[in-house]
């Protein structure tokens, strides 16, 4: 390099390492994110102990990175250079058929965690068992894109088998379910409620639909899996998003309703409100770039039901399960109760005499709006934000159902089951 | 701190560029000095006492050679040299082996003294064979004594070299550091060797560790023939590509301060025999065994018996410095036994055999060596051992093989071509051809230097990509 190129070399070299770092300096402090939907790192404070123990400069290094100037455009850059090397997956995300993004969930499974909840489910099931009975308490684990969408994964690539660790979970549910004290429980049945006509008044065709569903129980275990399986083909799950769409959440709840021998509803039963066109989901942000957008379905009960909604014992009376301030925001799949809150007591005019509690993680959000008419009371519970003991809280209230319903990847991972047991 | 961060780049480097350019020349190695400090006390504050000891312990050992030798006091001047260099080694021995001591006594005697658990000081095994290269130099006469502690510190502590290396010798230095001249030419140069060191690091070395780490998470047992083949290969790769690139990045920053470093790496995965390999692998770790252990044994100027002695003194010495832990010693003494076989047994039929078939025996050799020093425990080695030979019956390939094939094709296609001579003769031919069209030259150089640049960043800023997303409230 002669002295003119070398001098051009340096200038543009400057002006990069210059450039960005004056830049990162100028441009203000952003404190949340919503692309990546937490809280950004702030300029840590300087104090002789933070600096001397290394706290400071992690911090700080933790802040710089946080606020690095265009930010999302790096993590894009990043995605589509990997697409562009022949890429069919980036951070654990897989380039799916028809531009579905679905997460690989590597590693969840078969971590020391994943193994401890079955075990906690397990004793939690023991624990209740004895008080609802098999006949009324359900253990739902949903399995995710991953595995209900597995035909539409990259060619060899080979991802755990969800199905087998909810085969683990059946196992041990089933193992806890016979150790349960069942002979002395009262028959739940008989004592609470009162009335059982839906299920005569149930019509032939569901009634087969009855005889087929109950074999997708096991003891407590509810087999979603199945259910999905079978309508594999439909829009079961979001291409940007880690949930699943209602219309997966409904034939789940088709299912079990025909299985627990309540009115089995068909699609006509609900006018069903596509309220968005423009929802990018947590696996859009993990990823940076655009792809598709996802639309969203509310399915409204046709009878337009009463119902009141009290959320962790405000006081404060809502009239709506949908809160459609959540479109606006980058959490648009947050319509469905506002997202995530300890527990949520609903009360219908549904006159079953039952009254269920619902353990669950976000995956219930879409589902819960289908048990309208078929519980008089719906406790919602997400023992995540919940700091009070579960068993105090089920004694008190009576209830005649449990519900737990989880999704796949979200239980394996989740360090809060303990409080179950609480 | 690491070049390969955001933190570097756009807050460290510039700060210093502008600091060290603004001051007149004599200040120029006191910046230097200081921002070296900064650089390693960043994050491990309290260690950059035991390398202030270091340096002083060094200092003061070559002042007190040198005075001895000008009076005349050859004992003294002995003496002097050995009491620095036990103290230099004993820090070393005492931050780096304690536990590992300890560890041993307690397995063979049955006894339970506790662990010290102390963090290893970042980078005391490069620094410390640094200093003690100075004083053995100034004791042979063959560095000049440095009075001034700034100059001296700053040769010890200058960032670039000081994490991972080159292994700078006091005397390659001692005029650059007494005046040098920096020139645009030089700046230049060291702003390529810089960036390529800096993709290389960020771009291939990571991702190629993103393969290994995918590969080496699996229960080694499920692991098939192929799959292990292609961990190893990754991991291979990734060292290379990792340690290479710190030396680029550091022979390229030197420059940029107006210092020339002597080159670490040449190729070495080009090698046809493990005697070529270790010329072209980690040549500045080579050269300080050679010049102050193995010659000083006698070198191979000694009887057969006593030769192969020297060189499994020298190369137990080798594995053990790269880390307290049998595995390290096995690979070391690996090296040896293969070059004792080159030398002596091998040596003349392997030079007969076609240079592809040279270059395989030399590859299959240093990749199995890798896997000796890749676990950090010679029971896991054992073990991934027989995957590679398909020793659990875990097939040859599977589904997943192909998948990580495939989605790997392009980078380990980049990263075998980057291995060798060839981007370089590449790039060379190009210089040659349009060295005098500035405007391709700049254009050329302007656009490959961007896109690398802009590449590491999205892929630094990324790393730290982690939304919390909503179903972790």
């Amino acid at each position: 390099m002669n002295k003119v190129q070398s001098c051009n070399i340096i200038t543009l070299f400057c002006v990069l390492i210059f450039g960005f770092a004056v830049a990162t300096l100028l441009s203000p402090d952003v404190e949340y994110s919503e692309t990546e939907n937490r809280t950004l790192a702030q300029m840590p404070e300087v104090s002789l102990n933070a600096l001397t123990d290394g706290s400071f400069e992690s911090d700080y290094e933790d802040y710089l990175t946080d606020q690095f100037v265009l930010r999302d455009a790096w993590i894009a850059l990043k995605t589509d250079t990997e697409r562009l090397m022949g890429r069919t997956s980036s951070n654990d995300i897989f380039f799916a058929d028809d531009d579905y993004l679905i997460e690989a969930h590597t590693d969840t499974f078969t971590s020391d965690q994943a193994a401890t909840n079955i075990q906690i489910l397990a004793s939690f099931v023991e624990k209740y068992v004895e008080i609802f009975g098999t006949d009324h308490m359900t253990v739902m684990i949903v399995p995710n894109a991953v595995d209900i969408l597995r035909d539409k994964l990259p060619a060899f690539a080979s991802p755990y088998d969800e199905g087998e660790y909810l085969e683990q979970i059946e196992e041990v549910l089933t193992d806890a379910v016979g150790t349960a004290d069942l002979e002395s429980m009262p028959d739940a049945s008989e004592e609470n409620i009162l009335e059982t006509s839906e299920t005569s008044e149930a019509s032939e065709a569901s009634e087969a639909l009855l005889v087929m569903n109950d074999s997708l129980f096991s003891g407590v275990w509810f087999d979603a899996r199945s259910v999905l399986q079978e309508h594999s083909e439909e829009e079961l799950c979001y291409r940007t998003d880690h949930h699943w769409k209602t219309l997966g959440a409904f034939y789940v709840y088709q299912a079990w309703a025909g299985a627990r021998g309540y009115t089995v509803p068909t699609t006509e039963s609900y006018t069903v409100e596509t309220v968005t066109e423009d929802f990018e989901g947590t696996i859009q942000s993990k990823l940076g770039i655009h792809t598709v957008t996802d639309s969203i379905e509310l399915y409204l009960d046709s009878s337009d039901p009463y119902y009141t909604v009290e959320k962790d014992g405000s006081g404060e009376i809502s009239y709506s399960l949908y809160d459609y301030s959540a479109l606006d925001t980058k959490s648009k799949y947050d319509i469905f109760f506002g997202g995530n809150n300890a527990l949520t007591q609903i009360t219908t005019r549904a006159g079953t005499g039952r009254k269920i509690l619902v353990v669950k993680d976000s995956y219930a959000h879409c589902f819960v709006p289908f048990l309208l008419s078929e519980f008089d009371e719906i406790d919602v519970l997400d023992i995540r934000y919940y700091n009070q003991e579960i068993s105090g809280l089920i004694e008190e209230e009576g209830y005649t159902d449990l519900l737990f319903l989880y999704n796949a990847s979200g239980f394996a991972e989740d360090t809060s089951l303990a409080k179950l047991l609480y | 701190m690491v070049f390969s961060s955001l933190l570097f780049l756009f807050r460290f480097l510039p700060a210093i560029l502008l600091c060290y350019y603004i001051v007149p020349r004599t200040l120029r190695n006191l910046v230097l000095f200081l921002f070296s400090l900064v650089f390693y006390a960043w994050g491990e504050p309290v260690y950059i006492l035991l390398m202030a000891a270091s340096i002083l312990i060094s200092y003061t050992g070559g002042i007190l050679v040198d005075r001895m030798k000008s009076a005349g006091r050859k004992r003294a001047a002995r003496n002097a040299l050995i009491i620095s260099l036990a103290a230099s080694l004993s820090l070393l021995l005492f931050f780096k082996y304690a536990d590992f001591a300890v560890g041993t006594v307690n397995s063979l005697s049955g006894l339970g003294i506790p662990l010290l658990n102390l963090a290893l000081p970042i980078g005391i095994s490069f620094y410390t064979f640094q200093t003690m290269s100075y004083t053995i130099d100034v004791y042979r006469g063959e560095a000049g004594v440095q009075k001034n502690l700034i100059s001296y510190g700053t040769y010890v502590a200058m960032f670039p070299q000081l994490i991972a290396g080159p292994i700078v010798q006091y005397k390659t230095i001692d005029q650059q550091l007494r005046g040098r001249k920096e020139t645009p030419e030089e700046f230049a140069q060291g702003i390529h060797r810089f960036l390529i060191g800096l993709g290389k690091k960020v771009l291939l070395a990571n991702n190629a560790g993103e393969l290994w780490d995918t590969i080496s998470a699996m229960t080694v047992s499920d692991v098939p023939v192929l799959t292990a083949w292609l961990g190893l290969l990754a991991y291979t790769l990734q060292i290379y590509f990792d340690f290479s690139a710190y030396s680029d990045m550091a022979i390229g920053l030197g420059q940029m301060f107006g210092f020339r470093f002597h080159e670490n790496f040449n190729y070495p995965y080009i090698s046809k025999s493990i005697t070529e390999f270790w010329r072209r692998w980690h040549i500045s770790l080579g050269t300080w065994f050679r010049e102050y252990v193995y010659i000083p044994l006698g070198g191979n100027r000694v009887k057969t018996v006593r030769h192969i002695l020297n060189l499994m003194i020298v190369w137990f010495l080798t594995g053990f410095w790269h880390g307290a832990s049998w595995n390290f010693v096995a690979w070391g003494l690996y090296y040896g036994v293969l070059l004792v076989i080159e030398k002596y047994v091998t040596g003349k039929y392997v030079e007969k055999l076609p240079g592809i078939l040279r270059h395989l025996y030399c590859m299959v050799l240093v990749m199995l060596g890798w896997n000796l020093f890749m676990f950090g425990d010679l029971s896991k080695s054992l073990d991934y051992f027989a995957a590679l030979i398909g020793g659990f019956g875990a097939g040859i390939l599977n589904s997943e093989t192909i998948y990580l094939l495939l989605n790997n094709a392009i980078l380990l296609v980049l990263l075998l071509f980057g291995s060798t001579r060839l981007p370089k003769k590449l790039g060379d031919a190009f210089c040659t051809r349009f060295a005098d069209r500035n405007v391709v030259m700049i254009a050329a150089r302007g656009l490959l230097y961007t896109i690398i640049f802009l590449l590491s960043v999205a892929w630094l800023v990324d790393a730290s990509y982690n939304p919390f997303l909503y179903f972790r409230f």
